[in-house]
């Protein structure tokens, strides 16, 4: 070791971040549809992809918490709707739109906090609880607007800077939603591994038992993993209300699979103790790829579902074959 | 490390590959072709009534010679539909037909429109939308169901329960249909109605949650579904109860549904003529496309009503008296569906322009 040159030690220690493979993947699928449609590369296109992605990214950003320490909450896209729905409905009613938008993401740090507690109380996987609250948010948030959409109209509230810049009412060179999306997983990136409390998340992943017999309080981190993930939920509702103008019965009914995929693509295993916060965008880019490369190729419907399936499949699968290599080269 | 890298990148890259290429890319005499390429995004994929449409769409397009992508998601959800269609109008598509199940799909469709792609709704009426909508009398379907159902089960002396369930609770149309069914049934003071429940979009969970509300209400004289998969399951539900007094009643004319129909277990079912609702929209965007119309604006054009018990069919748009067998025979034969509204095609769909009403004729 000390006969090795500075040079060649330096060389040794460079390492390539674990989201590089993900990077060039996506990179080369953009390449790919960008060959085959050449219209697919116009940077608008590419910021619009990116902005109708951004909230779904944003999510999985954070279940890559729920995933280091070894769960998995199925309720977040309800939470998603009914923060939406409390803060439109807070809006409609009268409420301040500054103000209706921290009681959606305050109700959806509740909900989160809920799941936490259940799961900690009843001693019960994070899993199998939101199974449960799942249809529980799913109900309120149908019983609050007799099953309807909320769409507030008011121009006092349409003419809000809020709704403004997120709906791109206001003429911006990178669509507003993506630059705060951007700001919140630099936050997160820094939360998860340059923080006391990432490093818990981490150390409960990879052995509880461990780590609770090092003093970590398990039962208060999870609790608060669950808040923070509600709380992202919220944010992403209010977001929502914003970029469309409205929320819908079914909004977030559908976003576990693509949300969970991004994480897993970008390199987060299920099994828990690890986690990358950017490698859960790029795998959100990826699936969105898939899903704007399978419309711009022309696809027919019927096929596409099954071809972005299998192809999300086939990466998560093989991506788990790697691992076990790499374990075995260790 | 690195040789774990290079091979994730590469199975990626490979499972990449396969995305682009496993649905047939489009060959290059196709993409050589200056022929207009119309947007097709419906709001779930693998429903046999949503099949219908898709079905009729694609007919127009060979008939009038453009090319159609057909998208949409695999689960019911406003927000990837929405994004479906932009990334249809940011692949270049000169016209786009959707259906339009959520609120928040309104001002992203508009967006498309104002960028100068031309957008007819089908299916299900988005408020606002700056395009024609191609449908039904949502509110009047929902009478005509209530009022047949009524008469089957004794009029407005009708003393009962009657359980009314809704798929998508929500859904603009299905509450407009509703809202109907349930105005013609409060006619008949006696009549109690038992939810309307959520049935669920899925065929399995369709039937089970039908099989449960009867379980829970034995006695019920009529069970009134307001969505594509109830007439089928309520008919599997009553064969399987041996049930026979039970009236089964609900919507759209899928080979199951004819089926539960013609072996007595379901009852009535209107259908909401998908030929029109898929043929219609895409002819409308052509037309205007290659005439210079603008058709930014809201609009209805009524796609009509089907009324089919076991003995009758009324067909709208006084097109041939059908029986029975032989509508049962079109719904699974595209070619004979597209013989059969021939005259339809020539008449009332080239006319389009002349049947386009007030959007408020829709809820009327």
């Amino acid at each position: 070791m000390s006969t090795t040159p500075s040079g060649a030690k330096s060389r040794k220690r460079f390492k390539l971040p674990e989201e590089t493979s993900v990077l060039i993947a996506l990179i080369v699928l953009i390449g790919i549809v960008g060959a085959l449609r050449p219209t697919f590369l116009k940077p608008v296109n590419l910021l619009n992809l990116a902005a109708s992605y951004a909230i779904a990214a944003l999510i999985a950003g954070c279940i890559v918490f729920l995933l280091s320490m070894g769960e998995i909450d199925l309720s977040f896209g309800w939470i998603l709707n009914l923060s939406a729905v409390v803060a439109g409905l807070s809006m409609i009613a009268g409420i301040p739109v500054w103000i209706a938008i921290v009681l959606g993401i305050a109700a959806g740090t509740v909900m989160g906090a809920l799941n936490g507690l259940l799961t900690v109380f009843m001693r019960l996987p994070l899993i199998i609880v939101t199974l449960g609250t799942a249809s529980v948010f799913q109900g309120i948030s149908l019983i609050s607007n007799n099953s309807g959409s909320v769409v507030p109209t008011d121009k006092k509230i349409t003419e809000h800077i809020f709704f403004r810049a997120l709906g791109g009412s206001i003429d911006t060179p990178v669509p507003i939603i993506l630059i705060f999306v951007l700001l919140a997983f630099v936050v997160l990136h820094l939360t998860l591994h340059k923080t006391r409390f990432g490093y818990r998340i981490l150390a409960i992943g990879s052995n509880p038992e461990a780590a609770r017999l090092a003093g970590i309080p398990t039962k208060k981190i999870k609790i608060q993993v669950c808040a923070l993930m509600g709380a992202v939920s919220g944010v992403g509702g209010v977001l929502f209300l914003g970029f469309r103008g409205a929320v819908d019965p079914s909004t977030g009914g559908q976003m576990l699979l693509p949300v969970v995929a991004a994480a897993i693509i970008g390199g987060t295993p299920l099994s828990g103790g690890a986690g990358t916060v950017w490698g859960s965008l790029i795998g959100a880019m990826i699936v969105g790829v898939i899903g704007v490369g399978v419309v711009f190729i022309g696809i027919d419907a019927v096929w596409g579902t099954l071809v972005t399936g299998l192809v999300i499949l086939f990466a998560i699968g093989v991506d788990q074959i790697v691992r076990v290599r790499k374990k075995r080269a260790i | 490390m690195m040789k774990s890298h290079k091979v994730r990148v590469g199975v990626l890259a490979l499972a990449a590959t396969m995305a682009i290429t496993a649905g047939g890319v489009v060959s290059p005499a196709q993409a050589k072709e200056k022929k207009l390429t119309i947007g097709f995004v419906v709001h779930v994929v693998g429903n046999p009534f949503i099949q219908q449409i898709i079905d009729a769409a694609k007919m127009a397009a060979k008939d009038l010679g453009v090319t159609i992508k057909v998208t949409g998601p695999a689960g019911a959800e406003g927000d990837a539909q929405l994004t479906a269609a932009q990334n249809l109008a940011a692949a270049g598509v000169d016209g786009i037909a959707t259906s339009v199940p959520s609120a928040s799909m309104v001002n992203g469709l508009n967006a498309i429109i104002k960028s100068g792609i031309p957008v007819v709704q089908f299916n299900g009426l988005g408020e606002g939308v700056n395009g024609p909508y191609v449908g039904e009398k949502s509110t009047q379907s929902g009478r005509i169901l209530g009022k047949m159902v009524l008469d089957k089960i004794g009029g407005t002396s009708a003393k009962g329960s009657v359980i009314v369930g809704n798929c998508y609770p929500g859904f603009p149309v299905l509450e407009n249909r509703q809202k109907g069914v349930l105005e013609s049934l409060a006619k008949a003071s006696g009549v109690k109605i038992v939810g309307p429940s959520d049935v669920k979009v899925d065929a399995a969970a369709n039937f089970a949650a039908w099989q449960g509300l009867l379980a829970a209400t034995p006695d019920a004289l009529a069970m009134v579904g307001l969505c594509a998969p109830d007439v089928e399951s309520i008919g599997k539900v009553n064969k399987a109860a041996s049930n026979t007094t039970t009236i089964g009643a609900g919507y759209d004319l899928t080979t199951g549904n004819l089926e539960a129909l013609a072996n007595g277990s379901a009852h009535i079912s209107l259908g909401q003529t998908p030929f029109i609702q898929g043929y219609l929209p895409v002819y409308i965007l052509v037309d205007s496309i290659r005439k210079g119309i603008k058709i930014n604006k809201p609009g209805f054009i009524d796609a009509g009503t089907e009324v089919v018990t076991a003995t009758s069919v009324t067909e709208p748009f006084k097109l041939p008296a059908l029986t029975f067998a032989k509508l049962q025979a079109m719904a699974k034969s595209q070619a004979k569906t597209r013989a059969y509204y021939e005259p339809v095609v020539k008449g009332y769909i080239k006319d389009w322009k002349k049947n386009l009403k007030p959007i408020a004729d829709e809820s009327a």
